[in-house]
């Protein structure tokens, strides 16, 4: 493009001719973006929570299971020896990942190897029916490790009262708030738990309540209750065979690599198979696509407008001006060059909304990064989505950047039919055209 | 004198064919971003209200004022209403209601155990309230409220490696917290909309189920259908009124507070949806505004030299945007109504039905184009419209004669 | 008694830092029915004296008087309806309405007036042959010579039964033949309906017809003479 100072110049006074004009379209430009940045970045941190409170729950990023044990969930899919298989995992991927970030700084990896290596728990899981003195319910029971367990799941950081379990054979059980409340138990209370073991036997224990758990979902306080694994085993009669083995990775775009690692180790036990996170919550990318899709049709409908806005300016512009042109050109300007003249008009115009825009739209996102964003419903909403009811919005470059840009593309897209239709203009008639 | 504004304002819309067109065509689409969109929205969270309304709660339901706390099976109520709750609950207000036994209870195969929750229901009654006895794909509905035979859901069937006819094994509480254990047969299998209502939910006959759990003449839940999940305030208010201090009665809304947010932050959102469309419409409409009237400042001067009131020029201008705003939105209404018209067989959204779950939308999506919405999006468009063009048009107005008639 | 009356009227403009005198104490008098031209160059003053004399524009301070009423403290819309009636208007250029037929232009004072529809086509359709443009009714402006729209000008000015008709350099985009025809009716619609005629002009073509010369200079009346028209 020609950007020498004169052309450029010309185009910056052009656009100043008709201030007004140009301000209203300059403003829809920011209006849009600024939209487009507020609500992209606040779209990106949600679904990064979305992910990231629902993995850290109970899902972990990778969970080894039993062939068919993620649709049907049975007892008697599980895994044998599952503690020696996740103590093979661990040592297994955090040597080779630590192996693997040698090449980087060494201090780094030292003050933070503790985050950075791979966290694994075994889990295993049966249908009971939980009775307290005068109250009974069917729940969904979990054996953990105690000393695992803390590292893959925010679960035992929830304990609102009391403590979390302590030992692998202690007979303690921690269970969520409304189970609590409708089972009316409390601290040191006593539960029976009656069920089938692995084998089709019958299951029972009797287990002191140590802690208390409170998400505030109600869904998920309502089905937490965890036990010692070994109890877990002993209890359903599963020798030492678990359901689940959790993987938990340092960062989201370490899953990749790992889950590959993982695998290898697996090769031998076709009986197991390795499953990611969204192959474990498929809703969670899924409602983040039809959430994506419906906000791209909105944010399509936004830019659709302001592109009409700057094609109907930068037309308007172009024919209050068809009898300069035609002065210009008989003096041997090239359509060619005129139509440059014009797209670098609206680019000044672009790059003055796209600035604006991503500056107001930034100051505002940068405020709401410190206190927050929240709206009436939002509550709710967060309990389903396993959110908070404020969100604290994203700020990263690639989020502030793209919506803007996309402005600004349409609104380059939009000035090119003003500027095509110099090619047609005749000097002489031009000029003769009414001013 | 209005027909001259009218001349006046039409011929000089079509000076500028391009820009006017270009306008026309800007709020075509804003109007049916509008509609279309609300549509789409309201399609899916009122098919997510009235299917989760189906599935369970109706519209209000009756409880003892303990059982939402601590639903246990001692927090019954009387199977039969009577006095003026009876009266009411037979109004005409009231489409249909149900009791239930509802408890939680564990299901055992030979081979596998769930907990879930056990509804004992009146085929009669329940049939009319909930989505169960239009869902059954093997096997048949109960036929009255002493049937034993078991409802259960086809994915329960899958997991506990049971089927139609096959006997399982219920457990759960009687009123003294003793275990009671039955064995029930098979004899329907329900599809649902959701993988967790097939496996959650079980139904047997209402008197049956007190049989088994030893409570006769006891229920947990009267779930009551009203004329529409909108419209049950005051249907709430006179079973509210009528079931008096001894009985909690509680509004879908309330009951499902998701969903009664959901509501509320919808007909929210459709109104910022409006707002923000509106806005960035409202830019161009000003500019196309400002810009014909700047094209014409002499001829302004001129009128008003001859003697033509300012408030004519305020009135020609605003009858301008008004054509445009009219033509503009009476085109976006056709186009959202051609859109629209033939997605109402629905729109199919299975590539999305486990995220879609989640936020408890079905998998087919019916665009829902309501009066009131496609009333609201052309009532916003032209007042406000006409509120952004009192700017450039009280200017205008304003204009010195002379200094207008020298302005180039 | 006077049609027009302006007494001690003074008005000066400020463009940034330049103050321009439009007019410096001037007093005149100009009865019903007479014929008369401001002659001044440009920036003699003329032209501000017309405008005041129309009520577009506002003197600093004297007083203007129009068919015995005072004008110069009307609000707006009183200034409109004296305009309205009182008044009829024909500028250098751009007369017209481009968006509106040479009919339309003529009753469009009418229309705003709220005349009735039989009665302004009769009037329009009268007054349309008087000026000679029987024919060219349904044309636009813009499909119109500079004569002809001149003439429709002065339909328009006249079809409301002005008392005063005040014109700008009506003549300054005419040839010569046109200038004269245009002339030749402003007379005979002064002798016809008595209608006063205030002529703003250095056209030496125009000045010919009038029977009374305004001189103006920096905008003070210089002399103010009779003559014998032509």
């Amino acid at each position: 493009m020609l950007l020498n100072n004169i052309t450029f110049r010309l185009a910056w006074r052009n656009l100043w001719r008709q201030p007004r004009r140009t301000l209203l379209t300059l403003g829809a430009m920011v209006f849009a973006n600024i939209i487009l940045v507020c609500m992209i970045s606040l779209q990106f941190g949600m679904y990064g929570l979305m992910i990231d409170n629902t993995l850290s729950m109970l899902t972990g990023h990778l969970k080894v299971l039993a062939l068919n044990y993620k649709d049907d969930g049975k007892i008697r899919q599980s895994i044998d020896e599952a503690e020696t298989l996740a103590r093979q995992l661990r040592n297994d991927l955090n040597r080779l990942k630590n192996k693997n970030f040698e090449g980087e700084s060494a201090a780094n990896n030292d003050t933070e190897g503790e985050n950075n290596s791979v966290k694994i728990a075994v889990r295993g899981k049966a249908f009971a029916l939980a009775s307290s003195e005068d109250r009974s319910f069917g729940i969904l029971v979990m054996g953990v490790e105690p000393e695992h367990e803390p590292q893959v799941s925010s679960i035992p950081g929830l304990i609102q009262r009391g403590r979390y379990l302590s030992d692998s054979k202690a007979e303690e059980i921690v269970i969520g708030s409304v189970l609590a409340r409708n089972l009316q138990v409390d601290l040191d209370d006593e539960i029976t738990l009656i069920g089938s073991g692995h084998d089709g036997s019958f299951a029972a224990a009797v287990i002191t309540v140590v802690g208390i758990t409170q998400s505030g979902m109600t869904d998920l306080d309502r089905s937490i209750a965890q036990m010692p694994l070994q109890l877990f085993q002993e209890t359903f009669a599963m020798g030492n065979g678990a359901h689940e083995i959790v993987i938990r990775a340092p960062d989201l775009s370490d899953v990749e690599e790992i889950s590959i690692r993982a695998q290898r180790l697996l090769d031998d036990r076709p009986s197991l198979v390795l499953h990611d996170w969204d192959d474990l919550e498929p809703g969670l990318k899924q409602s983040i696509q039809a959430d994506l899709f419906s906000a791209w049709f909105m944010y399509g409908v936004l830019i659709t407008l302001v592109a009409f806005s700057v094609l109907n300016t930068m037309l308007m512009s172009v024919l209050e001006r068809t009898r300069e042109f035609g002065i210009v050109m008989s003096l041997g300007l090239t359509p060619g060059r005129l139509g440059r003249l014009v797209i670098l008009e609206t680019a000044i115009m672009g790059v003055l909304g796209l600035a604006a825009g991503i500056l107001i739209g930034t100051g505002l996102v940068a405020w709401a990064g410190i206190y927050g964003i929240t709206f009436p419903g939002m509550d709710e909403m967060g309990k389903q989505f396993n959110l908070p009811a404020r969100i604290y919005p994203d700020l990263t470059v690639f989020q502030l950047a793209l919506g803007p840009s996309i402005v600004f593309a349409a609104t380059l897209l939009s000035s090119l039919w003003p500027a095509l239709r110099l090619h047609w203009l005749e000097p002489v008639q031009a000029m003769r055209a009414a001013g | 004198m209005i027909a001259i504004i009218f001349r006046l304002a039409w011929r000089n819309l079509w000076r500028n064919n391009r820009r006017t067109l270009i306008m026309l065509v800007t709020i075509a689409v804003g109007i049916w971003a509008m509609i279309f969109m609300t549509a789409l929205m309201r399609g899916m969270v009122n098919k997510m209200v009235r299917d989760a309304v189906k599935v369970l709660p109706g519209h209000v339901q009756i409880h003892h004022p303990d059982y939402l706390d601590d639903p246990n099976i001692v927090n019954s109520i009387e199977e039969h209403p009577d006095g003026i709750l009876l009266q009411v609950l037979n109004g005409p207000d009231i489409v249909a209601w149900s009791s239930r036994v509802r408890v939680a209870a564990i299901i055992s195969s030979a081979r596998e155990s769930r907990s879930i929750t056990l509804l004992g229901v009146d085929p009669a009654t329940e049939s009319e309230v909930s989505f169960v006895a239009g869902k059954i794909v093997q096997g048949s509905f109960l036929n009255d409220g002493d049937d034993d035979g078991i409802i259960v859901g086809r994915k329960l069937t899958e997991t506990l490696e049971t089927g139609l006819g096959k006997r399982i094994v219920i457990m759960s509480q009687d009123p003294d917290n003793e275990i009671v254990d039955r064995g029930f047969r098979i004899t329907g299998v329900f599809d649902a909309n959701t993988e967790a209502l097939e496996e959650g939910y079980v139904f047997t006959g209402v008197t049956a189920a007190q049989n088994f759990l030893g409570i006769p003449g006891r229920v947990h839940e009267v779930a009551i259908v009203g004329r529409g999940f909108r419209q049950i305030d005051g249907m709430y208010q006179a079973v509210k009124n009528a079931a008096g201090p001894n009985f909690s009665v509680l509004p879908w809304t309330e009951l499902n507070s998701y969903l009664g947010t959901m509501l509320g932050v919808m007909d929210g959102f459709v109104l910022v949806w409006f707002m923000v469309v509106f806005l960035a419409l409202s830019f161009g409409l000003v500019n196309t505004l400002v810009m014909a009237i700047f094209e014409r400042v002499r001829e302004i001067g001129l009128m008003l030299a001859l003697g033509v009131k300012p408030m004519i020029i305020l009135a020609q201008i605003i009858v301008e945007s008004v054509c445009l705003l009219f033509f503009g939105a009476l085109t976006g209404n056709l186009v959202a109504w051609l859109t629209i018209r033939p997605l109402q067989d629905g729109i199919d959204l299975s590539s999305y039905a486990e995220g879609l779950e989640m936020f408890g939308y079905s998998t087919i999506l019916y665009p829902e184009m309501t009066v009131e919405d496609v009333f609201t999006a052309n009532v916003v468009v032209l007042s406000l419209g006409i509120i952004a063009s009192l700017f450039p048009a009280i200017r205008a107005s304003r204009y010195q004669p002379v200094e207008a008639l020298i302005k180039v | 008694m006077s049609d027009i009356r302006c007494v001690n009227l003074c008005r000066t403009f400020h463009q940034g830092d330049i103050t321009v005198t439009g007019l410096d104490h001037v007093s005149i008098d100009i009865k019903k029915g007479e014929f008369v031209c401001l002659v001044a160059p440009s920036g003699g003053g003329k032209t501000t004296l017309l405008n005041a004399i129309g009520g577009l524009d506002k003197p600093d301070s004297g007083e203007v008087w129009i068919a015995g009423k005072r004008i110069d403290n009307m609000g707006k819309s009183a200034l409109a309806e004296m305009r309205l009636n009182n008044i009829g208007f024909v500028f250098q250029a751009y007369n017209l309405i481009p968006v509106l037929t040479a009919r339309e232009n003529i009753e469009f004072v009418m229309e705003v007036q709220g005349i009735p529809a039989a009665d302004r086509h009769r009037r329009s359709a009268a007054i349309l042959t008087e000026v000679g443009l029987e024919g060219l009714e349904d044309r636009r402006p813009a499909k119109m010579s500079g004569g002809q729209q001149q003439r429709v000008a002065v339909a328009r000015a006249i079809v409301a039964k002005p008392e005063i008709v005040l014109a700008d350099e009506p003549t300054a985009n005419l040839d010569s033949s046109s200038a004269e025809q245009l002339m030749d009716l402003f007379v005979s619609l002064n002798k016809n309906h008595n209608t006063t005629f205030v002529i703003a002009t250095h056209d030496q073509r125009v000045m010919e017809y009038a029977r009374r010369i305004v001189k103006m200079l920096d905008g003070r009346i210089d002399q103010d003479i009779p003559q014998d028209p032509r």
